[in-house]
């Protein structure tokens, strides 16, 4: 009775993240189909790893690692399907122009479409997502001066593409 | 006294501790070039923020919340509420099947492996099949499937048996009759009544789970609507509650001769 109703709970607090779980997903993807499509195998996996859930490890953190772990998965099997969708990708800032207009958050968002992975990444998890640091860089598995030093140099990045020097909104 | 941008960022993040939020505090006092970094560093962080809010109010698109509520492995564990499931169904109903996704899927190859009731069934009783015809040729229950509709009552199972119980109630005819949902790699559900000393199945299928696509697969909208269906042509009144699924047990889930 205890357990089912744990275990309930969970799925109600996995429902109440698919939007940030989704969101996170377009920052990795930046294609939304993609992003539900990764959301979708995360959500299953997660429910049959259940048990690998640390009760004291942040539910939002544990889901976004395995959100961008169903991501790197996909990516290996397109990489191998073909190579040539990974060097049309490579060009970078797919759909960023159609993205852009005149409005500041639009700009935003394709800013963040130019930003390598890596930082891209580490930006989405604290900027975005809000997480902590060290939750960040346990969902990226990178230490977390490297996690800083992707944030430092994303941010930065933003800055210029946004060319911001403090105002506006 | 020089602090990196890094810890002007992590104290902007709100990430340092409370010794070196001092100290950039009192360089931010000392140096008006620290505090506009600072405050560029806190404008960006809102000005990203901002761009990404719209995204939560969204509305989530069926699937993800399938995804979410029907894998939740074991069928419902409570009693099924008749009235959620023909409301989840009628929902479903009036919705567009919903996109599956493109790439394959654990669920998806279990599926479509599920095709044929009668291939689930092939397999998943090879050993012990929970169905038998009688002598008159009628599909009747057996083994673990005849104990749990014969004993288990649905407020007090587990959810990790491997039969589920899911409504309780009495037919037009008299007879008592309870769905049940198989749990397995295959996991067909039905609906059996009781026809003297037999569980005989009326209904089955291996439609899984949840009346047609109602997000979340909660207990209550956890019957096919095929079941749901056979259910609502024979069933007199109200399902059994607790204490009703219980006096029918004592019962023997014999007729009540009214």
């Amino acid at each position: 009775m205890n357990t089912s109703e744990t275990s309930q709970s969970i799925h109600e607090q996995i429902v109440t993240l698919l939007p940030r779980l989704r969101r996170f997903a377009r920052n990795l993807t930046r294609n939304p189909h993609d992003a539900d499509d990764v959301v979708q195998i995360a959500v299953e996996r997660a429910l049959t790893r259940l048990d690998q859930w640390r009760s004291d490890a942040r539910l939002d953190s544990w889901m976004f690692k395995i959100v961008r772990n169903a991501w790197i998965d996909e990516l290996r099997s397109r990489r191998r399907r073909d190579q040539v969708f990974l060097a049309a990708e490579a060009g970078e800032n797919v759909g960023a122009d159609s993205m852009a207009s005149e409005t500041e958050l639009m700009s935003v968002q394709s800013a963040m479409a130019r930003l390598p992975e890596d930082q891209r990444e580490a930006v989405s998890l604290v900027l975005v997502e809000g997480l902590p640091y060290r939750e960040a860089a346990e969902v990226l598995d990178v230490p977390i001066g490297t996690l800083t030093s992707r944030l430092a140099r994303g941010r930065e990045a933003l800055q210029a593409l946004l060319g911001t020097g403090g105002e506006a909104t | 006294m020089t602090i990196s941008d890094e810890t002007l960022m992590a104290y902007a993040d709100g990430e340092l501790d409370a010794a070196a939020r001092a100290a950039v505090e009192s360089a931010m006092r000392e140096d008006p070039q620290i505090e506009m970094r600072v405050t560029a560093h806190r404008t960006l962080r809102r000005k990203v923020q901002a761009a990404y809010a719209a995204e939560l109010s969204e509305a989530v698109p069926e699937r993800l919340l399938r995804a979410a509520g029907i894998a939740a492995g074991t069928p419902g564990s409570k009693v099924v509420n008749l009235q959620d499931a023909r409301v989840a169904m009628q929902r479903s109903a009036s919705r567009a099947r919903p996109r599956q996704p493109q790439w394959r899927t654990a669920w998806t190859i279990a599926a479509s492996l599920v095709a044929g009731v009668g291939l689930g069934f092939f397999m998943w009783g090879q050993t012990q099949s929970p169905l038998a015809r009688n002598a008159a040729g009628a599909l009747v229950a057996r083994g673990q499937l005849a104990k749990a509709l014969s004993n288990q009552l649905a407020a007090e199972q587990s959810r990790s048996s491997a039969v589920q119980i899911g409504l309780s109630f009495r037919a037009k005819s008299g007879d008592y009759c309870r769905t049940f949902a198989l749990s397995g790699a295959v996991s067909p559900s039905g609906l059996a009544c009781r026809q003297g000393a037999e569980w005989q199945v009326q209904a089955l299928t291996q439609e899984p789970g949840a009346a047609g696509d109602s997000g979340y697969r909660t207990a209550a909208s956890a019957m096919p609507a095929e079941i749901l269906k056979s259910v609502e042509g024979r069933i007199a009144g109200e399902p059994l509650d607790q204490a009703g699924e219980l006096a029918a047990r004592q019962r023997g889930w014999m007729p009540a001769n009214r």
